[in-house]
């Protein structure tokens, strides 16, 4: 359980980056941080591991305030994939870069080479295992950051952009692999301006803007809502902008669809009063 | 750490403003700042380098960075300690003092050059001193990366410490060891951007003429002329007293020239 009290950040004295936010994640959920360029979505994200600490309030992680322990500490709990992974990337092999969090986290040797070989596994990239992580290609680094990450099996998992520069197979195997941990003991939290693949992707949905919590609910609610999309820059995902159209010439058409199954059955209803 | 190494960066990172400073032609802030630099080179006595070190002052008063350079001074406080607190123990607290005065003045003389000269007109003033426009070109796109890769660097920390890596543990050569999963990912990175620049200058047609023509060019003006003289003349006098003075005259000098901490 995450909990923000209060949070409010600045780097600068007088420059809030974030601003008296309050929130509670739980366990079970796959939660979606959304907002414009500069609103802070990853300057939130960085408090929930204690890369940043909060200016004023307090951030919880299991009842542990974030000041009191350190980002290694938080590390066995929380795992963080970064937008580019070129900025972790840097062992001679993939088994190396797969151990490295596991060597940091002080496992046992036979732990290790268990999990570095079910991970590589996972994410397809066994038969690279001896090779250098830089001769791989942008996906398949993309691939091995996350299994570096997640072979330490953390509670709590943040993803920054996962789906940058991702063709839609991978993006289709991204959710599959997001729904695992779609479970009574873990946090999954997506940082994204994708907005189809967020609304796929998340059960509930925040909305940051200038550092401020604007939205916090159902994808669906928040993401047919103009009026809080205006405010963080974002576009309606398709279904929803094609309701809109729709709505100006059938006016009793649903415009809070997003999901293609809602599109259909809204379609079909159409249709049926026409007949 | 972090907010140490940022603050150095801060020291060398250009703002527009419209002062004296920054309306001198680079080429004579250039020498003023390598003449600040060679003069700060010649001494290692208290006082004479605090002499230095003040007669930079109202430069920078001048450029109205004192806040950029107040900050930057915060920024090199670890490395001054590491420097006072070695050779304080090796040599003397005195010998120690006068070295971090001089690397501050040599700090002090070359933030000056960066403050107040544009990266684009350090690179015209190169050519105007003849050099290739290439190295140039090349020159002035160093500087301009340097806060990129000063952010990239706090990036790759974060991701690394994310991974649970412990930048205090262990020993000093674990210490040291501890930094290469920071260190690699910042040269790969700075490989593969410098690999896009090129082909994205190349898809630009740069280097498709061997002579270029630029939009506004330098000129030295009065102001600058009266500046290269009077640091001109402020080196010789300092080079005199240094090389002859110092050497053959020593009974001349005042006391206060020698003045040091007895420990």
């Amino acid at each position: 359980m995450i909990i923000f009290e209060n949070v409010g950040f600045e780097f600068e004295p007088g420059h809030p980056v974030l601003r008296n936010l309050s929130l509670e994640l739980e366990p079970g959920q796959v939660v979606g941080l959304m907002g414009e360029n500069g609103a802070g979505k990853t300057t939130l994200v960085k408090q929930i591991n204690g890369l940043l600490k909060p200016t004023t309030g307090t951030v919880y992680v299991d009842g542990i305030d974030t000041r009191e322990t350190s980002t290694a500490q938080l590390a066995r709990k929380i795992g963080f994939v970064f937008q580019n992974a070129d900025h972790q990337l840097f062992a001679d092999t993939l088994q190396a870069e797969v151990a490295f969090a596991l060597r940091n986290l002080d496992f046992s040797k036979d732990e290790i080479d268990d999990r570095v070989a079910r991970y590589l596994e996972l994410f397809e990239l066994t038969r690279y295992q001896d090779q250098s992580p830089f001769l791989l290609s942008g996906g398949e680094r993309k691939r091995l950051a996350l299994a570096s990450v997640l072979c330490v099996e953390p509670q709590i998992l943040i993803l920054d952009e996962p789906t940058q520069a991702q063709d839609a197979l991978q993006k289709e195997k991204l959710l599959t692999f997001m729904d695992t941990f779609r479970d009574p003991e873990h946090i999954l939290l997506l940082v994204t301006h994708d907005v189809e693949f967020a609304v796929k992707a998340v059960d509930r949905l925040l909305v940051l803007s200038q550092g401020q919590l604007i939205a916090d609910g159902l994808p669906t609610h928040i993401l047919s809502n103009p009026r809080i999309l205006d405010r963080a820059r974002l576009l309606p995902p398709q279904l929803t902008q094609l309701a809109h159209q729709l709505a100006k010439e059938f006016p009793n058409f649903p415009t809070d669809v997003t999901t293609i199954a809602a599109a259909a059955e809204a379609v079909n209803q159409l249709l049926r009063r026409q007949r | 750490m972090k907010k140490g190494m940022a603050a150095i960066f801060e020291a060398f990172r250009f703002k527009q403003k419209d002062t004296f400073m920054h309306r001198l032609d680079p080429r004579t802030t250039f020498f003023m700042a390598v003449s600040f630099s060679i003069i700060g080179m010649l001494f290692l006595q208290i006082i004479p380098l605090l002499l230095v070190l003040l007669s930079m002052l109202p430069f920078i008063l001048l450029a109205r960075s004192t806040r950029q350079w107040l900050k930057s001074l915060q920024g090199l406080a670890y490395l001054a300690g590491f420097i006072l607190i070695i050779n304080s123990f090796f040599i003397s607290f005195s010998f120690a003092i006068s070295t971090v005065l001089r690397l501050v003045a040599l700090m002090t003389a070359f933030s000056l050059f960066f403050l107040t000269v544009h990266p684009d007109d350090f690179a015209l003033a190169l050519i105007k001193m003849r050099i290739p426009y290439e190295f140039a070109f090349a020159f002035s796109m160093a500087v301009r990366y340097v806060p990129t890769i000063a952010t990239e660097t706090e990036t790759i920390r974060d991701a690394q410490m994310s991974r649970g890596l412990e930048l205090e543990r262990g020993n000093v050569f674990q210490k040291v060891r501890n930094y290469v999963p920071i260190l690699i990912p910042i040269i790969v990175s700075s490989i593969r951007r410098a690999l896009q620049v090129a082909e994205s200058l190349e898809s630009r047609a740069f280097g498709s003429t061997a002579t270029r023509t630029s939009l506004h060019d330098l000129k030295l003006r009065k102001r600058d002329y009266t500046m290269m003289l009077l640091t001109i003349l402020a080196l010789a006098f300092v080079l005199y007293v240094a090389f002859v003075v110092q050497i053959q005259f020593p009974y001349l000098l005042p006391d206060w020239f020698f003045w040091g901490l007895p420990f």
